[in-house]
């Protein structure tokens, strides 16, 4: 049981992990996952077949945008960069986060650490 | 180490993704997939594992599918959670304006017939349109035109408010600005008249209207360049000649020359200071005809004819018309509340020029046609009536069209019901093709009706071009064109779409295309739509006709005078300063000087032009006793000179013509009509009896009595007339006579070049044979007839196009019937018969019900005819005949190639 309930949570915060990791500086799809996978101490993991699919959608959502950046001794990579309109989602998304994780908090008796 | 890319290309190749995005996620990923693989080598795993665990993850996920779902999703997930979805229909509207111009051009012989079709119809209703709109619609660029109030008197208190409407005199104008507390401002115009105005060598006839001062003000313009008139140009009489130019006349007579403004020109021989220019578009409050130039109304001696001149002191010379500005919130049956009082007060205070006078007050947009408003109401909706049908016609034909085309298309139709489509998405695509193709048309059709109204608009007088309204190509014209367009678009597709959209899935997909039995109803239809449009083609044909008719009828008209080998000439001697007894100089001179050219037989002075007579009423009988004012004399008036009535052709009855001896010292003298005679002196010999004229002093003795011809109008109604000798009743306004021997073409010149010898700064511009009079007054009514059948012929043309495509369909749809008819022994002549005979009872249907409709439109239309019956059977006979033919031939070509399938040929198909 605790595998699926795990990943459908992974997936409903992904976009909001994915944005957040972008706030500050482009970022290319490899350190995206590497990043997810140390800050969340191995616990989220993203793999390149689930990565990928969600990085084009919010790409095409507008919120993301990517550009094939080359640099000296390096490989060509395509970086993404958060838009405006990502910005304001992003926003959004931290806001509905705290308000449900707080709400799930309080109704299952967790104490925020 | 495996090759990554080949990795990835192998588990998206069924994704079906564009190309160059396949090329580029790929590329992407791999980079990844080797990024992950270095790591896990640094990290010390083994090649082999490494390389298991990288594809590994490759497959943890249906990376496919997953491609697939996130490139095919398009803009509508960009909606945040909360945002409304505005992305949705508008994206469906695109991708079906795609298809639809997909399916446009796939077919391009398709819509190329159906747009053309169509820019007829929209084109002709939008040129109708824009003449209606420039006439009728939208008509003075004034301020508020709701609170302006056009001010007349009527003679009559039976007189109804739109009766005959008379101007009203410059010093009661003075009593209603005084006395009026309805109007916050109150202004006045006189009519535009024809006046000689010289600024370089050769004098020209242009137009004025004498205003007051306020007159610009009260409707609110503003000049386009100098100003209007100023208070104190307008108290002292002939103390302040200056003029304002109308923006079309400075254009169009002035080349629109930057330095106009303080320029002198001479109008009537006076100097006048240019001193303004009105603002564009503006020609005066007469919305079809303007002036030229403003004057002020202290300047009227100057500008109007001898017989006129005293019109600011006297107050029987009625030249104004009022105009006035309404309080606010005060309303029209307010003021004219007020205004009947004030013409009781006037009667009392001045009985012998105001009696039985009543005030008229109406609101000036709808004045501003004056007597020609009735007529262009309904010869407006009358054209925009037909060439509605017109665009009917067209409809019904594109609808034709689409039906055959649906035959075609049942087979995509169904495909894609077959994977999901909703019946309302389908019309909605379909629907959205036939708009593309109204709006495609629409275009097309502003094109042709751009054209076509400045086609008409060319037929204005070219002389008078200037005075005439602009035609008002603007805004309105293109957004009329565009509603129409879409409206069409939907008339005419929403019918198909409809039926198309209806074709059951497994059916069609099973049929063959070549079935025969389930296109019945499809025929059906469509023959329905024919018989429509073969009714409406009548209609418009038999109105045609009914109008041709008429005209026809107008042109035999007798005028009661010979036009044929009759010119006359417009000379104004006033106008160039002249006084009396130069200008009686003129006259005699003239006549003597141009009666020794070769050719001429006779000639003459007379102060009416043929068909503008005007009316005066309160025409005493000696011996009667005074009548009410309702039911006053009145009749038409003419200064005439000698010879007149042999030189016009008018024959005598009774008594003897004026000569030398009837002068200013003898007795006062009149000929009169037979008409009058027999009015107001029935049984009774008219010689010697006197009648007195409404401003004369004296009785004048009737000296003879000529036949009654038409004054006003061809056709009109008998009408009392008096005539009256030049030589007694002084006038330097006068237009001269000629008969000819032969064609007066040919004499018009030598006329000219005499009277330029006695004085070249004498204007004659109009000249005019007898024969372009009679078709002057008919010109409007023949404009009408050309119109009716320029459109009646084009719903001819396109309900028999429409007729012959239905018809060919038809046949080749029934091939294979035909070929078994045959092949059981049918004749070619069988054949032929049978189809003729199918098509044939369309057109008959049709021919019936428009007849029908014929009759009744050409009822209403009765008044307007003359001398033809709206039932008419010429008319209806000619243009059944016409039609009957035309669609024979539409049907006969199809039959003849019917008769023309080979059996063999026709089943074997099958």
């Amino acid at each position: 049981m605790a595998p699926t309930v795990e990943n459908e949570w992974k997936k409903g915060s992904a976009e909001l992990l994915i944005l957040s990791l972008l706030e500050n500086q482009p970022r290319h799809g490899y350190d995206i996952a590497g990043l997810i996978e140390t800050r969340s101490k191995g616990a989220l993991h993203f793999h390149v077949a689930s990565l990928y699919p969600l990085l084009y959608r919010l790409e095409k959502r507008g919120w993301i945008q990517g550009r094939w950046v080359e640099k000296p001794n390096q490989r060509r990579r395509r970086y993404y960069r958060l838009t405006a309109e990502g910005q304001r989602v992003l926003g959004l998304q931290r806001r509905k986060w705290q308000e449900f994780a707080g709400a799930v908090s309080r109704v299952a008796g967790v104490q925020n650490a | 180490m495996p090759e990554w890319k080949q990795e990835i290309a192998k588990r998206l190749s069924a994704a079906s993704l564009r190309p160059e995005r396949e090329a580029e996620i790929i590329e992407e990923l791999s980079i990844h997939l080797q990024d992950r693989y270095d790591q896990l080598l640094s990290d010390g795993t083994a090649d082999e594992e490494a390389c298991r665990q990288v594809l590994a993850e490759l497959d943890s996920t249906d990376l496919q599918a997953e491609m697939r779902d996130t490139e095919s999703t398009v803009a509508q997930d960009s909606v945040p959670a909360g945002a409304a979805p505005t992305g949705q229909w508008f994206s469906d509207l695109l991708q079906d304006l795609r298809y639809a111009g997909r399916v446009l051009r796939k077919s391009p012989g398709f819509t190329a017939v159906a747009a053309l079709t169509l820019a007829l119809g929209i084109g002709a209703n939008t040129a109708v349109f824009t003449i209606v709109n420039t006439l009728l619609l939208n008509p003075l660029p004034v301020e508020k035109i709701s609170e302006l109030v056009a001010i007349n008197t009527t003679q009559a208190k039976l007189t109804t408010q739109s009766g005959e409407l008379q101007l009203v005199s410059f010093l009661n104008l003075k009593e209603f600005q005084e006395r009026t507390q309805s109007f916050n401002s109150l202004a006045a115009h006189s009519n535009p008249m024809a006046i000689t105005m010289t600024d370089t060598a050769q004098p020209r006839r242009i137009f004025v209207e004498v205003v007051t001062v306020n007159y610009f003000d009260t409707l609110g313009i503003h000049p386009f360049m100098g100003r209007f008139f100023l208070s104190s140009e307008d108290t002292t009489p002939g103390a302040a000649p200056v003029v304002v130019l109308g923006y079309a006349a400075w254009q169009g007579r002035f080349g629109g020359a930057p330095d106009i403004l303080g320029r002198t020109i001479k109008l009537n021989n006076t100097p006048f200071t240019i001193i303004g220019v009105g603002p564009k578009g503006f020609k005066g409050i007469y919305a079809i005809f303007g002036p030229d130039v403003w004057v002020p109304s202290m300047m009227s001696e100057q500008i109007f004819p001898a017989q006129q001149a005293k019109a600011l002191s006297d107050r029987a010379i009625p030249l104004f018309t009022g105009i006035g500005r309404l309080r606010p919130g005060l309303t029209l049956a307010q003021a004219r509340a007020e205004f009947n009082i004030l013409a009781a007060a006037l009667e009392k205070e001045y009985p012998n020029t105001n009696q039985d006078q009543a005030i008229a007050l109406r609101p000036l947009a709808e004045a501003a046609y004056g007597p020609e408003r009735q007529g262009l109401l309904v010869g407006g909706s009358l054209l925009m009536g037909i060439v509605g049908l017109v665009l009917l016609i067209a409809c019904s034909n594109v609808a034709n069209l689409l039906l055959s085309r649906a035959a075609v298309r049942r087979q995509e139709i169904a495909v894609r019901m077959a994977l999901g489509a909703g019946r309302i998405r389908l019309i909605r695509q379909l629907l959205t093709e036939s708009i593309l193709l109204g709006l495609l048309g629409g275009v097309l059709g502003t094109l042709f009706g751009y054209g076509g109204c400045q086609f008409l608009w060319s037929f204005r007088p070219a002389e008078f071009a200037q005075n005439f309204a602009d035609l008002r190509i603007n805004a309105s014209m293109f957004i009329f064109a565009f509603a129409v367009s879409i409206l069409t678009g939907l008339l005419f597709g929403i019918v198909p779409a409809l039926r198309t959209s209806r074709a059951s899935v497994s059916e069609v997909l099973k049929e063959e295309t070549r079935s025969v039995g389930r296109s019945r109803g499809r025929i059906s239809l469509a023959n329905t739509l024919l018989a429509g449009q073969v009714a409406l083609s009548l209609v418009l044909l038999v109105v045609a006709a009914l109008f041709l008719r008429s005209i026809q009828r107008e042109y035999t008209i007798d005028p009661g005078f010979e036009t044929n080998h009759l010119a006359l000439f417009m000379i104004y001697p006033g106008q160039a300063g002249y006084d009396r007894t130069r200008t009686e100089q003129f006259y005699k001179q003239a006549r003597e000087r141009i009666a020794s050219v070769p050719g001429i037989t006779s000639l003459s002075w007379a102060s009416n032009l043929p068909l503008w007579g005007r009316k005066e009423t309160g025409v005493a009988i000696e011996g009667q006793a005074q009548r009410e004012k309702s039911r006053a004399i009145s009749a038409v008036v003419n200064t005439i000179d000698l010879n007149y009535f042999s030189t016009l052709g008018i024959p005598f009855l009774e008594g003897r013509d004026f000569t030398q001896d009837d002068r200013d010292i003898s007795s006062p003298v009149a000929i009169i009509n037979d008409t009058l005679a027999a009015k107001y002196w029935p049984n009774q010999n008219p010689l010697g009896k006197r009648l007195r004229l409404p401003r004369g002093k004296e009785f004048l003795q009737v000296l003879g009595v000529v036949r009654t011809a038409n004054y006003q109008t061809l056709g009109e109604a008998p009408q009392s007339c008096v005539y009256i000798p030049l030589r007694q009743n002084y006038s330097d306004a006068m237009i001269l006579y000629v008969r000819t021997e032969r064609d007066p073409s040919s004499t018009l010149a030598a006329v000219q070049d005499e009277i330029h010898n006695l004085d070249p700064g004498l204007a004659v511009e109009d000249i005019r044979t007898g024969t372009k009079v009679i078709e002057q007054a008919l010109w409007g009514a023949k404009i009408g007839v050309a119109l009716l059948g320029v459109f009646g012929l084009l719903a001819l043309g396109l309900a028999s196009v429409g007729l012959y495509g239905i018809m060919a369909y038809s046949v080749h749809q029934r091939r294979r019937e035909i070929g078994v008819r045959m092949a059981l022994g049918a004749g070619q002549g069988d054949v032929s018969l049978f189809i003729l005979r199918q098509g044939m009872t369309v057109v008959l249907s049709g021919v019936a019900l428009g007849a029908g409709l014929a009759f009744l439109l050409g009822r209403a239309l009765s008044r307007f005819l003359y001398g033809v019956s709206p039932s008419d059977p010429v008319s209806l006979a000619a243009a059944s005949l016409v039609l009957l033919l035309v669609a024979f031939t539409a049907c006969y070509l199809p039959a003849r190639s019917a008769s023309r399938v080979d059996p063999l040929v026709a089943l074997r198909e099958s």
